[in-house]
Formats: C-alpha cells, sequence, structure tokens
C-alpha cells in the first residue's frame, strides 16, 4: 500500500476553549461537519466551506475553492495574446471592462504602446462604471443574504442602466470585450456620452438612498458591526488589498500610489476605515461609488473636449489596419493576415496591475517573442480575500458567516480562474 | 484620504419598530413608481445596429456569398467556433467556402470575426435568439448563415464609422 499523505485541514481538531456565555448550552462539545456550498446561495458562487461547527459556533473553517477552474491562464497560453480579451471577461464576470483594461495594460507595457489621450480617458470611464456595476452587485447581493430584499431590486435597477448604456455603446451587456491593445475599439460617441453623464448625474442620489436604507438599519447595523474584523498587520500579511484593505485604515489604492492610464489627473479621494469590520468594509465601498462618479463625471468633461482624437494607438505592428484601407491596399491586407493569425510581442517580461473592485487586480505576462504567451499569471484579488475567511470567521457565530463572505466580496470567476 | 463615519444608532433607530413603519413607507412609494421591469418575450430589448449579436454570413445582390474562404476569421475566433473548408469557383474571386460551420453553442458573440474578416462577408447580425431541441441542429451550415447583405447594411456603415482610424497619416510599408 503507499503511504497516504493526510491533509492537515481536512482532518480538524476540536478546538476546547468555549466562551463562558456558550458553558452551560447542552450542545457545546458535540462537533458537526457541515458542508456549506458550493450551490449555497450565499457563497456567491460556487465556494465550498467545510464547516466544524459546535453548536452554533464555527470551530474550524475550510474554504474549498476550484469548482469553477477553467484554466485560464493556461488558456492565454495555447491562444494567443490578443485572444484573450474575451477570456478576461470571464474573469470577474460583473466588472469585464475593468478586467480587459488591466490585461491591456500589461500587453501594453510589455510592447511599450503609448495609448492616445482620449482612449485612457474612455479607459477610465469604463473602469470605474465597471466599478460601480461591481459594488452595486456587492450591495444587493449581501443585502438579500443579510434579509434586506430590498437592496437587491434598488441596486439592480441602477445596474441594468449601466448595462443599457454598455449596450449601447458595445453592442453587449455582460462581457464587452472592447478593449483593444493601444485603445479601445471605438469611439464614445454624443449619444452613449450623453446617457453617461444622465446616469452619473442622478446616481449619486440614490446612494443617499442606498445609505438611507442600510446605514441607519438596526437588522445590517448588528449583523455587520464588529463582525469579522481584520486589523492592519493581518490585512497586510494576508496581502489584502482594496476596499477589504482600505476598510482597516490603511490608504493604499493603486489609482493613487501607483497611477495608470493618467489616474494622477483626476481629483478624488481615498476613502478608508478604521476598524476593518464588515460594516467598515460596506462604508468604504458605498463611499467609493460617490468617487468613482466624480473620476467619471471629470473624465466626461474631458471627453467633451477631445471629439474626433483617436482611440487606438497607430502601431501597425499590433493594431488592425482600418477596413477601408484593407479592402484597396496590399501592404494593410498583410498586416491583417499577419496581425490576425501571428501576433507577436517582444521578448520580455511585464506585470501591471489595477485597481479594480475587489482589489488589486494584477496581470504578468512573459513572451519569448512569439505569438504564443510563455506565461501569463493573473493576482486574483479575491483568492486573497478567500483565504481570510477562517481567520476572521473562527470561533464566531455560524450566521456571521454569511455577513463575512458578503463583505469580503469576492467573485468565484476570478477567484478560480 | 477620507475616513468614513461609522454611524451611531439614534435612539428612534434603536427603538426598531418606528423603522420598520418608515420601510413600509418606502415600499408604498416605490408601488407608485414607473416599472422598471420588462416583460421579456413580449417586449423585447431592443436591437439596432450596435447590438452584436450572431455572426451571419453576407450574400450580394447576385446570390453569390462574399467569403473567399481565406480562414482569417476561424484563426481569430477564440473559441473556435468556425470551421471553413474552401473550394475553388469561377467568379471572379476564385475562392468560395464549400463548407462554412459556425457552432452556436460555442461562439461567444465576440465579433473578433468580423474585424478580422478584410471581405466583410462575416458581420454580426443583431439575431440574439438562440433555441432548438438538439445540438446539432445549432451548428449552423452555410445555408442557415447566409442572409442577404442589404439586412446586413446598417451593421457594415456602422464599423466603417468605427474603424475609420488614423486618417492624419499616410499608410506605411
Ligand atoms: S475572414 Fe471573411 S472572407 Fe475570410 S473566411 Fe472568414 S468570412 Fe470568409
Ligand atoms: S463572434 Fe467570436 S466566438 Fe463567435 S464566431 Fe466570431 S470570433 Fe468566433
Amino acid at each position: 500500500m503507499s503511504s497516504q499523505t493526510t491533509n492537515p485541514r481536512t482532518t480538524f481538531e476540536y478546538k476546547p476553549g468555549v466562551p463562558a456565555e456558550y458553558e452551560d448550552d447542552p450542545i457545546h462539545g458535540e462537533v458537526m461537519k457541515l458542508n456549506m456550498g458550493p450551490q449555497h446561495p450565499a457563497t456567491h458562487g460556487v465556494l465550498q466551506l467545510q464547516l466544524a461547527l459546535d453548536g452554533e459556533l464555527m470551530r474550524d473553517i475550510n474554504p474549498v475553492v476550484g469548482f469553477l477552474h477553467r484554466g485560464k491562464e493556461k488558456t492565454c497560453e495555447s491562444l494567443g495574446w490578443a485572444k484573450f480579451f474575451p477570456h478576461t471577461d470571464r474573469l470577474d464576470y460583473v466588472q469585464p471592462l475593468l478586467n480587459n483594461v488591466g490585461y491591456a495594460l500589461a500587453l501594453e507595457k510589455l510592447a511599450d504602446i503609448e495609448v492616445p489621450e482620449r482612449g485612457q480617458v474612455i479607459r477610465v470611464v469604463l473602469m470605474e462604471v465597471s466599478r460601480i456595476a461591481a459594488h452595486l452587485i456587492y450591495l444587493g447581493t449581501t443585502g438579500i443574504d443579510l434579509g434586506a430584499v430590498t437592496m437587491f431590486f434598488n441596486t439592480f435597477k441602477e445596474r441594468e442602466k449601466i448595462y443599457t448604456i454598455l449596450d449601447a455603446y458595445t453592442g453587449h451587456r455582460m462581457n464587452n470585450t472592447y478593449v483593444r491593445i493601444g485603445g479601445v475599439y471605438s469611439d464614445v460617441d454624443e449619444t452613449v456620452e450623453g446617457m453617461l453623464r444622465e446616469f452619473l448625474e442622478q446616481f449619486e442620489a440614490q446612494v443617499d438612498e442606498f445609505e438611507g436604507l442600510l446605514t441607519g438599519n438596526r437588522i445590517w447595523y448588528d449583523r455587520n458591526r464588529n463582525v469579522g474584523a481584520i486589523t492592519k498587520e493581518q490585512a497586510l500579511a494576508w496581502s489584502l488589498t482594496g476596499p477589504n484593505l482600505r476598510g482597516t485604515g490603511v490608504e493604499w489604492d493603486l489609482r493613487k500610489s501607483q497611477p495608470y492610464s493618467g489616474y494622477a489627473d483626476y481629483d478624488f479621494e481615498v476613502p478608508v476605515g478604521t476598524i476593518g469590520d464588515c460594516y467598515d468594509r460596506y462604508l468604504v465601498r458605498v463611499e467609493e461609488m460617490r468617487q468613482s462618479t466624480k473620476i467619471a463625471l471629470q473624465a466626461l468633461d474631458r471627453l467633451a473636449k477631445s471629439r474626433g482624437a483617436a482611440v487606438l494607438a497607430e502601431d501597425r505592428r499590433y493594431i488592425l489596419p482600418p477596413r477601408q484601407k484593407v479592402q484597396s491596399s496590399m501592404e494593410e491586407l498583410i498586416h491583417q493576415f499577419k496581425i490576425v493569425t501571428d501576433l507577436r510581442l517582444p521578448k520580455g517580461e511585464a506585470y501591471s496591475g489595477v485597481e479594480s473592485s475587489k482589489g488589486e487586480l494584477g496581470f504578468f505576462v512573459a513572451s519569448d517573442g512569439t505569438s504564443e504567451p510563455l506565461r501569463c499569471h493573473i493576482r486574483a484579488p479575491g483568492l486573497m480575500n478567500v483565504q481570510v475567511i477562517p481567520l476572521l470567521a473562527e470561533g464566531r457565530l455560524f450566521s456571521d458567516m454569511v455577513a463575512l463572505i458578503g463583505s469580503l466580496d469576492f467573485v468565484m470567476g476570478e477567484v478560480d480562474r | 484620504m477620507v475616513i468614513v463615519k461609522r454611524k451611531e444608532l439614534s435612539f428612534w433607530e434603536r427603538l426598531y419598530l418606528p423603522e420598520v413603519f418608515q420601510g413600509l413607507s418606502i415600499t408604498l412609494r416605490a408601488m407608485f413608481r414607473k416599472n422598471v421591469t420588462r416583460q421579456y418575450p413580449e417586449q423585447k430589448l431592443e436591437v439596432n445596429e450596435v447590438t452584436r449579436g450572431q455572426p451571419r454570413l453576407a450574400v450580394n445582390a447576385d446570390d453569390t456569398i462574399r467569403c473567399v474562404s481565406c480562414g482569417l476569421c476561424e484563426a481569430a475566433c477564440p473559441a473556435y467556433a468556425i470551421t471553413i473548408d474552401g473550394q475553388e469557383t469561377d467568379r471572379f474571386i476564385e475562392r468560395e467556402p464549400e463548407r462554412f460551420e459556425i457552432d452556436m453553442l460555442r461562439c461567444i458573440l465576440c465579433g473578433f470575426c468580423e474585424e478580422a474578416c478584410p471581405k466583410d462577408a462575416i458581420l454580426m447580425s443583431d439575431e440574439l435568439e438562440l433555441a432548438d431541441f438538439s445540438r446539432e441542429a445549432l451548428v449552423y451550415d452555410l445555408e442557415k448563415l447566409k442572409r442577404p447583405v442589404s439586412a446586413l447594411q446598417p451593421r457594415l456603415d456602422y464599423i466603417y464609422k468605427l474603424s475609420n482610424r488614423w486618417n492624419s497619416s499616410s499608410s506605411s510599408s
């Protein structure tokens, strides 16, 4: 018989030390194993949690990821550079355009392409609108998990407006695939600009309404406050990023600390919390929606000033030539064939991170100079968010788990990739 | 940097009961708001030339297909949805597809085929609905994919407008 290795995480031990108030609980001492997920609606995707419960107390928590593993990184290596764009949409599927930009930035760094000004501004608008959409999902789904069904309908109503705008701009509601190496596929026309402005101008009132429904809501308050608090040191040690880190009071936002796509020129604030519990994370996200609105409105003003400028870099090595010329010019036709069938990026490595709604979304790409990527690694912020669940849930009541999962905010498409 | 304000509940909020009635009043108000849901099968999504629906093959007015079976769309497809076999033809374009299949179950409507096609032969139509009883029936062959170019003309004009870039400079080698 081959020697069997035991997984330390699956053989859990009963940890003594019951809090005084549960001492007399007749059920205490009897450990029950419970599988939560992978099809439990409150796990926000296909996350499985193996729990050891002592009465209502969680004693041992083992998050199991990988149910949605589709091998995205390997897919990138076999598909090639440009064809991976639609796959980045499907990582964190609530913010496809943000993922697109993250991947494009890494490729542009590798190939040393300068994105034209207007292309960058459009990207900023798309990223901020995606961030709002992602935070709306957080609010809605966490709300419905904690009993605030109204939130789900209200946030999805707003999200629907965003998707209508994206539909008018990209032709798709989700999975837009509209960012290309060197810019964005098409220009934002005046109709879409008007729709965006109309949405953003009414959105702040909507955020106030969301806050009115939740911030002072006794149930929301009790279930989030002092639940799942993480300290600054722990958050940094577990490499948390995004609102989960900012909730603890660390001011770390890639848009400020390592500006990309011209974020340095926008006027906005980074909201931070104080003690890093679920309530702080909620407040940070709500404030972030307001800041995103502010950034997007500033970007729209810039768009109004630069109408007609290029949105795609003029670089015939990587970017498809205009359709008009493909029909008439032999060189352009050759470019078209070359770029579609054999797009090569220079030899080297590049890493680029963007501030996604969940944290730092990074793409590491390595090229050996051929059309097949040598390596593509995705630093998914959601994975780090899942990792801290045992740390934060240990010894707490089972019902806190739902609030915790909701407030850590991860999307399994990205965690499992 | 702004530090978010942690709210402390007021006495009334802590009492909970008045809040329930306040919540009910919001619900009541919402009843008189405009309805935002869509009754889907009866009330369809609006489609226009921007919509990226399923890819279709353009057929000229004289019933000849535009595609020259160059295989670029096949190479550009990230979902490996397209299969093409080419054949010779007496027409001026010399080649045309013998077999052209798009597996609609694989297609993710990304539009890369349309972007890659040098002959404006494959275009994203505004057809979105997809339902059938078997998987085989959803692998669309030439006959199912053909559409008269007049039906696809708005989309064609639109993508020409989109790709009208780099006008300022002359074409390099
Ligand atoms: S790219 Fe266009 S011309 Fe070439 S095979 Fe595809 S549809 Fe036909
Ligand atoms: S739309 Fe995309 S997935 Fe569908 S056939 Fe064209 S390239 Fe392939």
